[in-house]
C-alpha cells in the first residue's frame, strides 16, 4: 500500500545475478566459433597433412609412405615448373593489381565525388566469381572470333594477333592480365580507404604553401597511404597463391603446363589422377608458402595493433 | 582401412545381393534405386527420360540420383561419394580404367549371374560383353555406345570445296590442298585438354591395328615401340599437308570451338570427335543429319587394320553396396529395350541392343551403327584406358608433338611416355 512518502518498496527478494569474468565470457562467446573452426579448418589441415605421407592411387587401399611423397615432388620436373609458375604469377598479380589499384586510388581521391561510379564499377570486378570472369576472357583471347584479335586486325596489328591462350610464350601472361583485372579492385579500395585517413589539415597546408596534385599526390598520399598498400599487398599475395578457378577455365594448365601453378597440380594429382596422398603433399608445401607469406604480416600487424 | 571395411562390406553385401538376386527374378520390383549419375547436358536430359521411362513401366520403384559434384573429369567426384559411403545401387561409368579402379578396390560386382537368369546376353553380342570383362568375370552392360572412327564434315562445306568424303588416306590428303584454296582448314583439331589425342589414336589404329593398341593400354607394350612412331609420322605427314592451325593455335582451341568450325560455321571441314557431336548439330544448331552433316569413316591405309573401329561406351556397374538388386536388375533390362533405344535416338545415340530395329536411327547413327557392327574388331578409346598419371602425361606428350612435330619430339616424348608408364601400372 502507498504511503504519503510514495510508494512501498517491494518485498520480492532481489536476485543476485552471477556475473562472468572476462576469460569465461570470452570463452563462453568463442566456443561455438573455435568448434566451427576446428571442424572445418583445423581437422581438414590435420588430415591432408596425414594423407600427405601415405601412397594413395584410386581407391586403392593407402600405405605409409614416409617422407616419400615430399622426396618425389621434390624430383618432380611437373612440381618444379608448377612452383616457378606459381612464383612468377603471385608475384606478377600481385605487383600489377596493387600497383594499378594504388595509382587508381591515387587518382580518385583528388575527387572522391566524381569518382564514386568509377570506383564502384571497378570494384564490381572484383565480386565478379572467377568462373564468370574466366568466361568473359575466354570470349576475348578466343584465337578465331576473340575481341583482342579483333580489335587488333581493327587497328591495322594484324601482326600482332594470336592465339594468347595456346601459345606456351603468352599463355601465363594472358591468364595474369584476366587475373589482375579481377583483383584490382580490392587495392583500389584499400588504398582509397588509407588516403581518406589522412587528416584534411595537411592537404590544405600543403595548398596554401602552393603544393601541385602530382606533389601532393608524391609528398602526401603516397607515403601516407602505405597501411593500405600492405594490406593490398597481403591480401592479394594470399588471393593469388589460392588462385585457380580462372586458370581452370582460361587454360587447365596448358599449354604444356605453362600456366600450372601449384594450386592446379593439386587439383591434378589429387582430383584427376586420384593420387591423393601425392596431392596432399603439395597442398602442404603450398601451405607452408602461405604461411611463411602471412605469418610476418600478421604479427606485424598484431604488434602495430599493441 | 576404407579398403578393409570396404572389402567386408563387398563380401557381405556381396553375399545377400546375391542371394536376392537369385530370388529376384520371382519378386516384383519396388523401393527405391539409387544411381550415381554424373551425365549433364543432353545426355543427363536423355537419363531423366529414360528414369521415367522406367518409372512408367514400373510404378512401384522410385529412381534416385546421386550427382557427384566435380568440375572437369567427374571420376573426382564418384570416387568422392564412393568414399563417402554413400549407399547407390548403380553407377554410370564410361572408363575402363575407372571400372579397373572399382573392381580392385570391390566396390562392384560381378554380373555373370545376372547375365545367367536375365536376356542381358542375348541381346548384347559377344563384342559388347567382351568389352566390360575382366579375368573372365563381367563387371558391365553396355546401354549406349559411340563410334569414335568416325570423321564429320557438313555437306555444304565439301560442296564449296567440290570434294568428297575420302576413303583412303591418299584421297584424305589430296584434298588439304583444294580445301585450303577454298579458304577452308581441313581439320580442326582440339588441342586445349583432350580432343587430340583421338586422331593419334585413330592413327595409331589403322596403322597397328585394335591388338596392339589393347597392350599399349595394359602396359604390355612399350611407347617407344616403332608402332608408336609410325603412328607419330603419319601425323607428321598429315601436319606437313597443311592439314590444321599452326601448333598454337590448336593448343588454343577447345573442343566446341572446333566442333562450331567444322559443323555451324563451315570454317574447318572435318573434325573427329564422339557421337554426342549428333545430338549438338541437332539440338544446337537446327541442323538435319545426313543432310546438313554427316561422318565417315577413318580413311583407308593399307596396313591391315581398315576393317577395326574404335567405340566408347557407357555402362552399369552394380555396385557392392546394393540394396535393391531386383530394380537395378530391372533398370538395365529396360535400358536394353526398343522403347529406351527410341529415347536415346531422339538424343541421337545408339544402343548395342539386338532388340533395336536401326531403321530408327537417323542417317548418321546408322551409318556409324553399320560401321561398328560391321568392325571385324573392336577398340576402346586409348585415353581412357590408360591409368590416370599416365593419361595426363599422354595428352601434353601430345601437346609438345602438335608444338613442334619433329622426329626429335616423337623420341622424347616417346621416351618420356615409357618412363611414366614404368610407374603408373
Amino acid at each position: 500500500m502507498g504511503g504519503p512518502n510514495g510508494p512501498p518498496k517491494s518485498s520480492l527478494p532481489i536476485k543476485v545475478k552471477k556475473q562472468l569474468s572476462d576469460t569465461q565470457a570470452a570463452w563462453f562467446l568463442l566456443t561455438p566459433l573455435l568448434i566451427f573452426f576446428a571442424i572445418s579448418v583445423v581437422y581438414p589441415v590435420i588430415e591432408t597433412i596425414r594423407l600427405s605421407f601415405y601412397d594413395i592411387r584410386g581407391l586403392a587401399p593407402e600405405k605409409f609412405f614416409g617422407w616419400g611423397n615430399y622426396l618425389k615432388l621434390f624430383s618432380d620436373p611437373n612440381f618444379l615448373t608448377s612452383l616457378k609458375v606459381t612464383f612468377i604469377w603471385a608475384i606478377s598479380a600481385t605487383f600489377f593489381s596493387v600497383t594499378i589499384g594504388w595509382g587508381l586510388a591515387m587518382m580518385c581521391s583528388l575527387n572522391p565525388r566524381k569518382t564514386l561510379v568509377f570506383r564502384v564499377m571497378i570494384f564490381a570486378a572484383y565480386g565478379v566469381s572467377e568462373a564468370v570472369s574466366g568466361f568473359m576472357w575466354l570470349g576475348i583471347y578466343r584465337p578465331d572470333y576473340g575481341l583482342l584479335n579483333g580489335i587488333l586486325e581493327g587497328i591495322g596489328l594484324s601482326g600482332w594477333t594470336q592465339p594468347w591462350l595456346g601459345n606456351p610464350s603468352t599463355a601465363l601472361g594472358a591468364v595474369i592480365v584476366a587475373y589482375v583485372w579481377t583483383q584490382v579492385g580490392l587495392p583500389l579500395m584499400t588504398c582509397f580507404a588509407s588516403i581518406q585517413s589522412i587528416p584534411k589539415n595537411l592537404f590544405e597546408a600543403a595548398y596554401i604553401d602552393g603544393a601541385k596534385p602530382a606533389s601532393v599526390m608524391r609528398y602526401i598520399i603516397a607515403p601516407l597511404s602505405m597501411p593500405g598498400v600492405r594490406v593490398a599487398i597481403f591480401i592479394n599475395l594470399l588471393n593469388s597463391l589460392k588462385a585457380f578457378d580462372l586458370i581452370f577455365i582460361l587454360t587447365g594448365g596448358g599449354p604444356v603446363r605453362s600456366t600450372e601453378t601449384v594450386g592446379f597440380f593439386m587439383y591434378r594429382e589429387s582430383m584427376l589422377n586420384f593420387k591423393l596422398g601425392y596431392g596432399a603433399a603439395s597442398t602442404v608445401i603450398l601451405l607452408i608458402a602461405v604461411l611463411i607469406v602471412s605469418i610476418p604480416l600478421i604479427m606485424k600487424r598484431t604488434g602495430d595493433a599493441k | 582401412m576404407i579398403q578393409t571395411k570396404t572389402r567386408s562390406k563387398t563380401i557381405l553385401l556381396g553375399t545377400a545381393a546375391l542371394l536376392t538376386g537369385l530370388a529376384g527374378s520371382a519378386m516384383a520390383q519396388e523401393g527405391e534405386l539409387v544411381m550415381i549419375n554424373w551425365l549433364g547436358g543432353a545426355q543427363g536430359e536423355m537419363m531423366t527420360k529414360l528414369q521415367e521411362g522406367f518409372e512408367a513401366k514400373y510404378p512401384d520403384v522410385t529412381v534416385r540420383n546421386v550427382i557427384p559434384q566435380a568440375g572437369g573429369d567427374a571420376r573426382g567426384g564418384i570416387r568422392a561419394v564412393l568414399m563417402g559411403g554413400e549407399q547407390a545401387d548403380l553407377l554410370i561409368n564410361t572408363w575402363p580404367a575407372f571400372r579397373a579402379e572399382l573392381i580392385e578396390a570391390g566396390l562392384i560386382l560381378p554380373l555373370n549371374d545376372s547375365y545367367a537368369s536375365t536376356d542381358w546376353g542375348d541381346k548384347l553380342g559377344e563384342s559388347w560383353q567382351a568389352l566390360s570383362t575382366v579375368n573372365g568375370e563381367n563387371y558391365g552392360v553396355t546401354y549406349t555406345f559411340g563410334d569414335r572412327s568416325g570423321i564429320w564434315y557438313r555437306t555444304d562445306t565439301m560442296a564449296t570445296a567440290g570434294i568428297t568424303p575420302p576413303e583412303t588416306y591418299e584421297d584424305f590428303i589430296s584434298g588439304f590442298a583444294t580445301l585450303n584454296d577454298a579458304d577452308i582448314t581441313p581439320i580442326s583439331v582440339p588441342a586445349k585438354v583432350w580432343a587430340h589425342a583421338e586422331w593419334f589414336e585413330s592413327l595409331l589404329l589403322r596403322t597397328a591395328g585394335a591388338d596392339y593398341m589393347t597392350r599399349l593400354a595394359s602396359g604390355e607394350a612399350s611407347w617407344t615401340d616403332d608402332e608408336v612412331k609410325v603412328a607419330l609420322q603419319k601425323w607428321q605427314e598429315i601436319l606437313a599437308a597443311n592439314c590444321c592451325d599452326d601448333g598454337n593455335t590448336m593448343l588454343a582451341l577447345d573442343w566446341d570451338i572446333s566442333v562450331d568450325a567444322a559443323l555451324k560455321t563451315g570454317d574447318a571441314a572435318y573434325v573427329l570427335m564422339g557421337m554426342w557431336l549428333n545430338t549438338r548439330a541437332k539440338q544446337e544448331y537446327g541442323d538435319t543429319p545426313g543432310e546438313d552433316f554427316d561422318i565417315f569413316q577413318f580413311p583407308a591405309f593399307g596396313m591391315g587394320h581398315d576393317d577395326e573401329s574404335m567405340v566408347d561406351a557407357k555402362e552399369f556397374n552394380m555396385l557392392s553396396s546394393v540394396e535393391n538388386r531386383e530394380a537395378a536388375e530391372a533398370f538395365i533390362s529396360y535400358m536394353l529395350t526398343a522403347d529406351a533405344a527410341g529415347i536415346m535416338a531422339e538424343y541421337g545415340l545408339a544402343s548395342p541392343s539386338t532388340e533395336v530395329d536401326p531403321a530408327i536411327y537417323d542417317p548418321v547413327i546408322q551409318r556409324s551403327v553399320d560401321e561398328v557392327t560391321s568392325a571385324k574388331k573392336l577398340q576402346f578409346v586409348l585415353g581412357d584406358l590408360l591409368p590416370g598419371d599416365l593419361g595426363s602425361e599422354y595428352r601434353v606428350a601430345l601437346q609438345r608433338f602438335l608444338q613442334d612435330p619433329s622426329n626429335e619430339t616423337i623420341d622424347t616424348i616417346t621416351a618420356q611416355l615409357a618412363t611414366v608408364a614404368e610407374g603408373a601400372y
